[in-house]
């Protein structure tokens, strides 16, 4: 790595972690799904930054693109299902709050 | 040649989803029968000219295939436990229209597997996994009911994570090597072995397997999705989905491209004992029969990790035939579960009682599926069992054995009392009017139980020609 990448790559850094304890921060304490569905676009997209900054340094650049791109469709499918999930379960009971759906347990 | 088998399924899928829906919902069930017998003939047949000799590569579209003989017990598997559900949701689903949907999501699962047992490529593996992953979440909820929406959330919400891990690793992985291909990684891993680079992307890769496995300290979603899926769906989860996007990914990722170091052999080995003990203790106070057989499969995956972990050649020969042989049996459970649910009306084992009288057959195959879960022979696993046993022994983990060794009366205990308490015994009251399972569930438990009798008879020639040779997955 030049100097030049190795800057890059720090400051790159640091705003990746920064996503994922954001992401992972949301996912923990929220009790709302729908904002735990954000946590993980969150995250989601902290991994997309990753890839792309992965695919430059290695100066790959056209392989990461595929990749990103690759990611952001199966990403939307998953969410997509998600939120049908999210959407049935509201229709069930009324609320989005995680602690209404604990009949399973043992 | 290996694309096929991701190809044919699906263009199947596109034609079944074109204009005429009335003529392919008829067909459709018999499209994707015909597809799942075709894939267990051709890979049974390996040694013609299909195959042609030895390994197998192929490409489309950028993509390699790569077939070995692991990949073939894998192909094998899937195609078997894939019919066991199909026929499982002829008899349970009636609605037309959900059963169509569901034949589609399970070839579309199917199509996935194939993928991700044939493809030598970090990123096409994430690709497949996704594939198969959002497909059972969708069989799960067919029913829309709120226990399967529960538990369906909960194996998205960890699941997701699983993956978002995976693939902070491969982003990791491609920037130590530059590119995703298992040999451009290998290679560069093996130049730089104690980088912590490369410590730090395995971790995080091998903690995402261990959630999509339900492995001990990560099985919270584990029990829900499989008690409350719906019956097929469960029979597909429990069998083999989770099995090849877990534990499989786990034995190609470890053996093609991390390598057996003692670290990685120590965390297997600790996390294969704690998911045996407390799978086993956690299935001993249950009450739901569905609910007992997740946490039994969690026991049974401890062994299959255990036996990996040693790393040795009759280890990992031994955790490949357990992996085979856990599918036949567990899947055998869950489409015994599905009958005594549909016939029963209930998996509450405090309820049920004496069903062996009205419904012979599945009482006879859940019988044989748990003797072979619990070791008895001469049945397919207790061979599986015993090599496990012996390679840990051989390795010098002497407590690990005893470990294994004293959980298998413990597994032999909670089956045994859940066969008394459903199928053996006095009729329980409201249940003399129970009559055998449809036709299909049947079918399906009795071809189940066939290969596990027939794999234990058996026992030399399949170890022999079939398992024997996936060593060569520790000869780099």
């Amino acid at each position: 790595m030049e100097a030049n990448n190795i800057q890059l790559f720090s400051i790159f850094g640091i705003f990746i972690v920064m996503l994922f304890i954001a992401g992972l921060y949301c996912i923990l304490m929220t009790r709302n799904m729908m904002r735990a569905l954000i946590g993980l676009e969150i995250l989601t997209k902290a991994v997309t930054v990753l890839l792309i900054l992965a695919g430059y340094v290695t100066g790959n650049m056209a392989f990461a693109q595929s990749i990103v791109i690759t990611l952001i469709i199966i990403e939307v499918v998953v969410i997509a299902i998600t939120a049908g999930v999210i959407l049935s379960i509201y229709r069930h009971t009324n609320s989005l709050d995680r602690s209404t759906i604990r009949d399973l347990k043992g | 040649m290996p694309a096929l088998f991701f190809l044919i399924p699906l263009i199947g899928v596109i034609t079944l989803n074109l204009p005429f829906r009335k003529l392919m919902k008829k067909t459709a069930f018999w499209f994707a029968a015909v597809l799942f017998i075709f894939q267990i003939v051709l890979v049974s047949s390996h040694r013609t000219s299909f195959w042609g000799t030895g390994l197998v590569q192929g490409s489309f579209f950028n993509v390699n295939f790569y077939v070995d003989h692991l990949t073939l017990i894998m192909l094998f598997s899937i195609s078997i436990v894939s019919l066991a559900s199909l026929l499982v949701a002829r008899a349970m689903i009636s609605d037309e229209n959900k059963r169509f949907n569901f034949i589609n999501l399970l070839i579309t699962a199917a199509i996935g597997m194939n993928g991700i047992v044939m493809v030598k490529d970090i990123f096409s593996l994430y690709v497949f996994l996704e594939v198969a992953a959002v497909s059972a979440f969708i069989m799960i909820t067919i029913n829309k009911d709120k226990p399967a929406l529960e538990g369906a959330f909960k194996y998205i919400l960890l699941s997701a994570i699983a993956t978002i891990m995976m693939l902070s690793s491969i982003g990791l992985l491609l920037l130590i090597a530059g590119d995703t291909s298992f040999g451009a990684i290998s290679a560069a891993i093996s130049s730089s072995p104690q980088s912590m680079l490369v410590k730090l992307a395995m971790a995080i890769f091998l903690c995402g397997l261990f959630i999509k496995g339900g492995l001990i300290p990560f099985h919270g979603w584990l029990p829900d999705a499989y008690s409350a899926a719906a019956a097929p769906a469960s029979v597909l989860l429990a069998g083999i989905v989770t099995k090849v996007s877990g534990i499989y990914t786990l034995i190609r990722i470890v053996t093609s491209l991390f390598g057996f170091t003692p670290a990685v052999s120590k965390v297997l080995l600790l996390i294969g004992a704690a998911s045996i003990v407390i799978g086993a203790f956690a299935a001993l106070g249950q009450k739901d029969l569905k609910r007992m057989l997740a946490y039994s499969s969690i026991s049974q995956v401890g062994y299959i990790i255990i036996g990996f972990g040693t790393g040795s050649v009759l280890g990992v020969t031994g955790a490949v035939f357990h992996l085979f042989n856990h599918a036949i049996f567990k899947s055998l459970l869950f489409v015994n579960a599905a009958a005594v649910e549909k016939e029963a009306g209930t998996v509450d084992m405090d309820r049920l009682g004496g069903l062996s009288q009205t419904m012979p057959i599945t009482g006879t195959t859940s019988a044989i599926a748990f003797l072979s879960t619990s070791g008895i022979p001469p049945l397919a696993g207790f061979w599986s069992k015993v090599i496990i046993i012996i390679a840990l022994w051989q390795a010098g983990y002497i407590a690990y054995a005893a470990v294994a060794v004293l959980t298998s009366v413990l597994t032999a205990a909670y089956l045994i009392t859940m066969q008394r308490k459903a199928f053996f015994g006095n009729i329980a009251p409201g249940l003399e009017r129970t009559k055998e399972a449809p036709l299909a569930i049947c079918v399906a438990s009795i071809i189940l139980a066939a290969v596990t009798v027939g794999v234990g008879v058996f026992f030399p020639f399949v170890f022999n020609n079939f398992i024997m040779p996936v060593k060569e997955i520790l000869i780099k």
